[in-house]
């Protein structure tokens, strides 16, 4: 094959492809381009679990897959419990240098698998979760999860009653379990993500790996602004990138440039949000703020 | 379960075929997503702003990005498939495509002409040739009429396409007006470099021959095609009384005996009379000579026609312009120059050029003392030897868009024809013309876009569309300034006729190749193929195509066209099924 040109590249991604075309995700899917990134990182010794979620479905329907690696499919609330019986078999085999990759929604998160999860990182066991989130259970529907935000409208919190309850901040709670690692990452930071994978390969014990991955049939926005609405939303500093480790220390990974962006270049582009009062969206503001403040505090803190 | 690399589709005919456990035993490769999408993605390569700007048609983002990644010899031969003269104009093109550049809204311009100069000098240095002649030859014989920036760029383009071209010059030297630009602006090895290289290809250089006078059009009867690049030669007149004196020398006249190493009086006060180019060079010319000079010009600064930047460099050397002034007579004392009688001008209504007309100030007659008077107020064609056939308007010869004259083997260009007075836009005119000949001469039509200013001799493949700034996803691109060009301090250059620009080095041009967006070009920077989440962008095999779509499986969500940097991709609807 012809030699690639180097001189002008934004990023460093190896060029092994370990996810299929084909695969039934919505045009511009992040959870889809998600997976892609981390098994370029994680390589082919890797085994998924999958919980139901959209990925149940773009996984491939029986007889196909959308993975060249195994996939075990699991039930809704069991990630955590799944993905320690499979790292305990591994283990009973000899197989150390497997990864076993649990990958959930935020409703198999943040709601109904938190419980599975809780114990499965409380037990410090092996593997790396991730919570793909795109803020609601997109797959039966656009219902709201404790992960959808504040104000925003889904099928369950129409626009006449949007959710009046905040995000819950899964990171802390993976954090207070004290887990070796716990991070962020996102579609348009590519390098990032990838290094957070490689990071979280190289450690033994539970690490949490929280995706926000844009679904533009559920944030209403355009399949081609997926890209774009991560980098905004890092450079807005309502999903910041970051990682703690030990539940202690705290790193923040990129910094907005110059300072940021507002949250309404974020918030704009997306429907789900369009019905926002200039009120509302000076209230996110304010709450964005606040938890960036938080962020630094707690950076500043683990600095030696 | 083995890497697929092709589409599988599974039956099971009985039970007994499937496996144990619902497992999978094929990739998603059988399904063909291609077919959801309306919208489809497409390698486009639309022109930067910096291309179409060039009069030369020169491809700059090509040889910017092949000076980004150090290949200076390849860079240097895509300029002069298009323009054989990048040392002379990286020095004296007033540059409009930098004026058109993108990178204007990031930090400045990227400084297009320093990086023609660096490549030119850069194969100077290593005595690098024109790429040999390939074409087969071709039996037809051209004329060129007149060895200026046209008439050479036209033999040139000819040769290359296999023409045997014979140039008729009057003068004893080929270069036209480019061999007046004073040494400081434009050293004479640099452009003996380049015209000696365009004989070497093989073009027949006949000097000392004037048409009209040592040719007749009877003697161009044996070649298939003439081209007439005969520029403008004849200087304007000031039309007042006292012309005739000693002392008043016209500026083309003026700057021809320095650069012959001709010895020229001027005394000490030397009034220069015009706002262009011969009239800065020729202030300049005489500081040197150091003289006192002071330019007479009739309108004020902003509708001045000489490059700006050349205004302020002659500003730098200590020459004085007086604005909004005209001469009324030339003074004279036995035969010869004592001073000028001016009177003051004001700005009227705007002119058929959308200046606006100087009207002299009733009563503001005054007088200014000089030992010598250069006009320089621009030249016209000397038209005198043409055939009757050839039509003419103002003192320019006529042609269409093609550069045909109403003559149907005469072509014409340059200065001549469009007084564009440039010389890249006469390299352009001339190029124009050698892609009208061959067409002529083959017998075979070409659409207009096809002749356009950014025509190439040797096309790639290209939308024509121009890229705006508002095309590029600036996310991608850091605010960055424009380096500066080095120059030598206005006090040491009034003392020489050294080179005024000294142009930069390897270290900055490189920097400031990879300063370039690459608007609409794509330079491989990966982001489409990193960013599909459907893995439908793949490695293609040659530099022309880098990448290619996987349309089995494209869903068309558009991300990598948002996310490239360049706009090297653009969307377009696609319509798949008709109804019957
Ligand atoms: C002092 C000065 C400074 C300039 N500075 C710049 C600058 O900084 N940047 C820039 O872009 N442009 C500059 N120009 C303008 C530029 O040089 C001209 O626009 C350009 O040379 C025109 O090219 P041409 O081939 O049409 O004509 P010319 O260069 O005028 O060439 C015409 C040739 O035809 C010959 N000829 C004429 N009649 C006949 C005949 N009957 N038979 C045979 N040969 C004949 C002439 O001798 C001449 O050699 C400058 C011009 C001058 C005078
Ligand atoms: C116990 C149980 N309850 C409900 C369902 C139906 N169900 C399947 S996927 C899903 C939503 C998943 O949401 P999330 O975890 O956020 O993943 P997403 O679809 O958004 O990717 C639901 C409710 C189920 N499969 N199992
Ligand atoms: S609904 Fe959203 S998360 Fe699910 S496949 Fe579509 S884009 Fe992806
Ligand atoms: S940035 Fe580069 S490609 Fe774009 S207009 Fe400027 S020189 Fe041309
Ligand atoms: S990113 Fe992939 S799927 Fe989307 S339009 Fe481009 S090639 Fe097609
Ligand atoms: S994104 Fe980069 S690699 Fe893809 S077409 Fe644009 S310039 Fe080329
Ligand atoms: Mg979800």
């Amino acid at each position: 094959m012809r030699e690639p040109k180097t001189y002008a590249r934004n990023y460093e991604i190896p060029e092994e492809e370990l996810t299929y075309s084909g695969s039934v995700s919505c045009p511009g899917c992040g959870a889809t381009l998600s997976m892609r990134y981390a098994l370029k990182a994680l390589g082919s010794n890797t085994i998924v679990v999958i919980p139901a979620c959209c990925w149940s479905i773009i996984a491939g329907p029986f007889p196909y897959s959308s993975l060249t690696v195994p996939i075990f499919h699991t039930a809704f609330e069991t990630a955590g419990a799944v993905s320690s019986g499979i790292s305990a078999a591994l283990d009973v085999l000899g197989k150390k240098d497997t990864t076993v990759l649990a990958w959930a929604g935020d409703g198999g998160t943040f709601d109904i698998g938190l419980q599975a999860l809780s114990g499965a990182v409380e037990r410090n066991e092996d593997f790396i979760y991730v919570c793909y989130d795109n803020e609601a259970y997109m797959n039966t529907g656009i219902q709201r999860s404790s992960a959808t935000p504040w104000m925003a409208w889904t099928t369950t919190t129409p626009v006449r009653h949007p959710k009046e309850e905040p995000k819950k901040d899964i990171v802390a709670i993976m954090a207070a379990h004290r887990i070796p690692y716990a991070a962020t990452a996102t579609v348009a930071y590519p390098d990032d993500m990838i290094a957070k994978f490689r990071k979280a390969k190289s450690i033994r014990g539970a690490k949490f790996i929280h995706i926000l991955s844009p679904c533009p049939p559920g944030w209403k926005s355009e399949a081609s602004d997926s890209i774009k609405l991560t980098r905004l939303a890092v450079q807005s500093k309502v999903f910041p990138l970051y990682e703690i480790e030990h539940g202690e220390k705290v790193t923040i990974n990129v910094w907005p440039k110059d300072g940021g962006v507002p949250v309404s270049e974020y918030l704009r582009l997306q429907g789900r949000f369009r019905h926002l009062s200039e009120d509302a969206i000076a209230a996110i503001q304010a709450e964005v703020d606040r938890n960036w403040e938080r962020l630094l505090k707690k950076a500043e803190m683990s600095m030696p | 379960m083995k890497k697929e690399t092709e589409a599988k589709v599974v039956t099971f005919t009985s039970e007994a075929e499937m496996p144990m456990m619902p497992a999978s035993v094929a990739s998603t490769l059988y399904n063909k997503t291609g077919s959801w999408r309306y919208m489809r993605p497409l390698y486009a390569n639309q022109t930067p702003p910096c291309n179409a700007a060039c009069p030369a048609g020169e491809d700059i983002v090509m040889y910017l990005q092949l000076t980004a990644q150090g290949r200076y010899a390849e860079a240097w031969q895509t300029i002069v498939r298009e323009n054989p003269f990048p040392g002379v104009c990286g020095r004296v093109c007033p540059h409009p495509c930098e004026s058109e550049c993108n990178r204007e809204h990031l930090g400045g311009a990227i400084a297009i002409h320093c990086q023609e100069r660096f490549l030119a000098d850069y194969a100077a240095a290593h005595e690098l040739d024109l790429p040999a002649v390939d074409a087969p030859p071709r039996e037809e014989r051209v004329a060129v009429v007149g060895a200026g920036p046209a008439g050479l760029s036209c033999a040139y383009h000819l040769r290359r396409m296999g023409y045997q071209v014979t140039v008729f010059e009057a003068k004893e030297q080929p270069g036209g007006m480019m061999r007046l630009i004073p040494e400081y602006r434009l050293p004479r090895k640099v452009l003996e470099r380049e015209i000696g290289a365009i004989v070497a290809l093989g073009v027949e250089m006949k000097t000392g021959v004037r048409l009209g006078v040592d040719l007749s059009w009877e003697d161009l009867q044996d070649y298939a095609a003439v081209f007439l690049a005969v520029g403008q030669s004849i200087s304007r007149e000031l039309g007042v009384p006292g012309e005739d004196a000693a002392g008043v020398l016209h500026g083309i006249e003026f700057l021809a005996q320095v650069k012959r190493g001709q010895k020229v009086g001027l005394g000490q006060k030397v009034a220069v009379i015009g706002g262009g180019n011969t009239a800065m060079d020729a202030a300049r010319t005489a500081r040197r000579l150091g003289a006192e000079v002071t330019i007479l010009y009739r309108r004020s600064r902003a509708e001045m026609p000489a490059i700006d930047e050349e205004v302020n460099e002659t500003l730098d050397e200590g020459v004085k312009i007086e604005f909004l002034c005209a001469p009324v007579a030339v003074l004279t004392e036995n035969g010869r120059v004592r001073g000028l009688r001016l009177t003051r001008m004001e700005l009227g209504a705007p002119d058929a050029s959308g200046r606006r007309r100087p009207v002299p100030v009733a009563g503001s007659e005054y007088e200014l003392e000089f030992d010598t008077v250069i006009p320089a107020l621009g030249q016209v064609a000397d038209l005198s030897f043409l055939r009757a056939e050839v039509q003419t308007e103002r003192g320019r010869i006529i042609t269409d868009e093609r550069t045909a004259t109403a003559c149907p083997p005469v072509f014409a260009g340059g200065d001549a024809v469009t007084a564009f007075g440039t010389v890249t836009a006469a390299v352009g005119s001339g190029k124009r013309a050698a892609l009208a000949i061959d067409c002529f001469l083959r017998g075979i039509e070409r659409p207009f876009p096809d002749l356009a200013h950014n025509v190439q001799a040797a096309p790639r493949r290209r939308d024509p569309t121009v890229v705006r700034f508002e095309n590029l996803n600036t996310a991608y691109f850091e605010e960055e300034p424009r380096p500066q060009e080095r120059q030598l301090p206005a006090a040491e250059r009034v003392t020489s006729f050294a080179e005024v620009n000294q142009g930069y080095g390897e270290e900055v041009a490189l920097n400031e190749a990879r300063r370039c967006f690459s608007c609409g070009t794509c330079n491989e920077c990966d982001n489409c193929l990193i960013f599909c989440p459907d893995v439908a962008v793949l490695r293609g095999d040659s530099d022309d195509e880098p990448f290619v779509f996987n349309y089995d499986y494209c869903k068309g969500c558009g991300i990598c066209v948002s996310e490239c940097p360049r706009h090297a991709i653009v969307f377009e609807e696609e319509v798949k099924f008709t109804k019957t």
